[in-house]
């Protein structure tokens, strides 16, 4: 059978299952083919180490691994031991815990040559890859992104402090690779990058369907081809197969993530990722998909290539919903409220979190004001079961509910 | 030693609002908060405005509870607290500077509360070590300079900020003076009243705050004035030592605190700006000079270094590490900072703080208990 024959019979699930085993083979033998490993974080210029035989490694994604793995209490204790809070993110916790258990949900990753850590997404990366950093004897390479304001002026400097800091971390790439960058390289892995992403955000973008083909627990996992594989034709085939069986087996068929659709949720934060199936089919059985949530979008870059790489590279990475103003970042929300039409919002307050918690009070006031939709605020922890209570989330999520039903039926009276 | 100079300052550090509010009224001019830590305070002076650095309040907290999330660190919640319950009166504005994730958000939280008042962040580089940390340091102040004079209707003169950085290198070289003189003769100003002087010019006009700390040190006599003491040396270690209390403590248990790399420490007072380039560069090169502090990136492991080097300049017996409850980005240093420094035979004892803490008193016997095993082993050796 041909290769390509092969491949029609898997499912979009296989394939990602696939790549991700390539890829991690890649990794683990990266050294004899005279490649490097870098560590980043999951909103990062990577395109800068596609293009430099740098291969990628995700700590937050291997942590991911071990939290639905249910590693992490394990792991943290490990690490609480050695002096370390239960208060840090639940992703540095299983980290940590891993670097002294070697205790790995998928054989464990490499150790690294370069360090990169990008705060568009958050500080906490910077201070956990600081305590790496002194593990491995390798420096960080903080690529320092000022918050986005809402100011042309101010953001035109942003850009340029950016741009110039990405011609520093080029440097220092090839300081440690010891070959020359080639620009031509990144003007393809570019394409590449481009490509993915406007098609994962096609694939998000599904969700606007009536009822929607996908719900947050199918953009949760498919979303990790692009985290990863970012930059590389694997990914910009992947999110083509996989937009063509939802069409194929969802949307041409009219069938929805869930039957009897009639709450179209959004979803603030990270999720709990220990409880995602729980979280999905709870919903369901009240009509309740959650849709979307700005966390999924942050990889749905728009890469301008009639641009100078760096300069794209450093608009779309400033830019991310972690690091833009309060007001632009309800914006934003409310933008997906209507693109998808939603009518729910459970707004997850993530104690490992800060990062993308710390303004949700306000930001529920913004979006209720704006919309008239009730929101849901519950606060538990993404990844370590000790910190998440069970009935009470339950009973929340129930009488979140009740409220729906009662406001719609108002609507309906009315 | 004129006590009631001492007295002044040591009051004004402790409750400078009723200082302030007969000061602005006098002098009519615009008082404007800021938090730690970085924002070029030389640039607010030269404008004509009064920069206060808010320290947080130890009184309850109300408001900030329902804006932001338990797990924010002790300092921010209070500063929150100070200003939307307590003393948000006195301020016409803000120049807040994002450190932290925690910071970036109080940002938001706080334009949002104080939509009728003048407010700027400033964008602090969060890594020093390349040349575009200098950069946009330079750019941020630039902005900062910008929106002051749009905000006050004026412009800032180069004359202007000249004479705010002298101001600034006058005032920390008189600290790093009384500094000296504390170091050698413990036992004639105390810690807690040499760190309140410190502190009390974070809200005081700087040019009196010179003034009398010029008077104050002229008027030591250092014969007269010593008392002799065995005291046990110590190095402070952390961001912040609030409540301040914690300095009584070290004083009962006749510690003698001789170096520090604290924000409120010598992490500010050791900042000598240069006159060269425009006065922004000059401000701009100090700030890259300073020292390590928690959140913003610099080589791994240079705070260690920091107060390896404190230790052994000042022949100090240990390390008091003063964790802010909550602050991340000191969660993340501790461990390894403990590790490293007792690798090298260096005692750390850590006090977690909370600025709305009611007993103290556990503090104050681990403080006691710290000293107390010291002095045995140095009896013993
Ligand atoms: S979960 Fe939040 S704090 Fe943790 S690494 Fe991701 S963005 Fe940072
Ligand atoms: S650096 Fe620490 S103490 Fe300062 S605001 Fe951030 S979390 Fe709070």
């Amino acid at each position: 059978m041909s290769e390509e024959k092969q491949e029609k019979k898997m499912t979009a699930k296989e394939l990602s299952k696939k790549l991700t085993i390539e890829y991690l083979e890649s990794a683990r033998h990266a050294r004899e083919n005279g490649k490097f490993i870098g560590y980043t974080t999951a909103v990062s210029p990577v395109e800068l180490f596609v293009a430099h035989d740098i291969i990628p490694i995700y700590p937050e994604n291997h942590s991911v691994a071990a939290i639905t793995k249910r590693l992490t209490t394990k792991l943290s204790q490990a690490m609480e031991k050695e002096g370390y809070t239960t208060h840090l993110c639940a992703y540095a916790r299983s980290d940590l815990g891993y670097r002294i258990t070697g205790e790995s949900a998928m054989g464990g990753i490499p150790d690294p040559d370069f360090i990169l850590a990008c705060n568009a997404q958050c500080f906490t990366l910077t201070k956990w890859f600081e305590v790496l950093s002194r593990k491995y004897n390798i420096p960080v390479f903080v690529f320092d992104t000022p918050q986005w304001i809402r100011d042309e002026e101010t953001r035109k400097r942003i850009i340029k402090y950016c741009v110039m800091q990405l011609k520093e971390q080029i440097k220092a790439q090839e300081e440690v690779t010891g070959k020359k960058f080639d620009y031509d390289r990144l003007a393809e892995v570019m394409e590449y990058s481009r490509d993915a992403s406007h098609l994962y955000r096609q694939f998000l973008d599904l969700a606007a369907y009536k009822p929607s083909p996908i719900s947050i627990f199918d953009a949760l996992i498919h979303m990790a081809i692009t985290v990863y594989l970012r930059g590389t034709p694997q990914a910009v085939h992947y999110y083509r197969y996989l937009i063509d069986e939802i069409m194929e087996e969802k949307v041409k068929k009219g069938k929805g993530a869930i039957e009897n659709e009639r709450f179209r949720l959004y979803w603030e934060n990270l999720p709990v990722w220990f409880k995602f199936r729980n979280h999905f089919n709870l919903l369901a059985q009240y009509g309740g998909n959650i849709l979307t949530s700005l966390y999924v979008h942050a990889w749905s870059y728009d890469f301008d290539t009639s641009k100078d790489p760096l300069l794209t590279l450093a608009e779309n990475y400033v830019s991310v919903f972690s690091n833009v103003t309060l007001e632009e970042r309800a914006d934003m929300a409310l933008d997906l409220f209507k693109r998808y039409d939603l009518n729910g919002s459970i707004m997850f307050l993530n104690r490992s979190c800060k990062a993308v918690s710390f303004s949700v009070h306000e930001l529920r006031d913004m979006l209720t004001e704006k919309t008239g939709i009730p929101a849901l605020v519950f606060e538990s922890d993404m990844g370590d079961p000790r910190f998440y209570a069970e009935a009470q989330v339950k009973n929340r999520i129930q009488a979140y509910f009740e409220t729906l039903e009662a406001r719609e039926e108002a609507k309906e009276l009315a | 030693m004129k006590r009631e100079i001492l007295s002044k300052l040591i009051e004004i550090s402790r409750n400078p609002y009723p200082y302030l509010k007969e000061w602005k009224k006098e002098k009519g001019k615009k008082i404007l908060g800021s938090t730690l830590a970085d924002v070029p305070e030389e640039i607010i002076y030269a404008s004509g405005a009064h920069p206060f650095l808010i320290l947080g309040t130890t009184k309850p907290l109300r408001l900030a509870t329902t804006r932001l999330p338990d797990n924010a660190c002790s300092l921010s919640r209070s500063n929150l607290e100070l200003v939307l319950t307590y003393e948000g009166e006195l301020f016409d504005g803000y120049v807040l500077p994002q450190v932290c994730d925690t910071t970036q958000h109080l940002c938001d939280i706080w334009k949002r509360k104080f939509s009728d008042r003048y407010f700027e962040n400033f964008l602090v580089p969060r890594q020093v070590n390349r040349p575009s940390a200098g950069y946009w340091y330079i750019q941020e102040s630039e902005r900062l300079i910008w929106s002051l004079e749009r905000y006050l209707g004026i412009k800032i003169k180069e004359d202007a900020l000249w004479e705010a950085i002298d101001i600034y290198n006058e005032n920390r070289r008189l600290l790093r003076s009384l500094y000296d003189i504390k170091r050698k003769h413990p036992g004639m100003l105390t810690n807690r009243e040499f760190f309140d002087i410190v502190k009390s010019g974070f809200f005081m006009d700087k040019k009196e705050h010179n003034m009398l700390l010029k008077e104050l040190i002229d008027s030591i006599d250092i014969e007269k004035d010593k008392k002799e003491d065995d005291y046990v040396p110590i190095v402070v270690a952390g961001i912040v030592v609030e409540p301040n209390e914690i300095f009584d403590f070290m004083d009962n248990g006749k510690i003698n605190v001789v170096s520090d790399d604290l924000c409120t420490g010598s992490r500010y007072i050791e900042v000598e700006t240069k006159k060269e380039g425009t006065p922004i560069e000059a401000i701009a090169d100090a700030y890259l000079k300073k020292g390590p502090f928690s959140p913003i990136h610099d080589e791994g492991n240079k705070m260690f270094y920091n107060l390896k080097n404190r230790v052994e300049k000042y022949g100090a017996k240990g390390i008091i590490y003063v964790h802010i409850k909550y602050c991340e980005s000191q969660d993340y240093d501790f461990p390894d900072l403990r590790r490293n420094l007792k690798a090298q035979g260096i005692k750390v004892l850590e006090v977690e703080t909370e600025y709305q803490t009611t007993h103290m008193g556990q503090t104050k016997t681990r403080i006691q208990a710290f000293v107390e095993a010291l002095s045995e082993e140095a009896r013993n050796e």
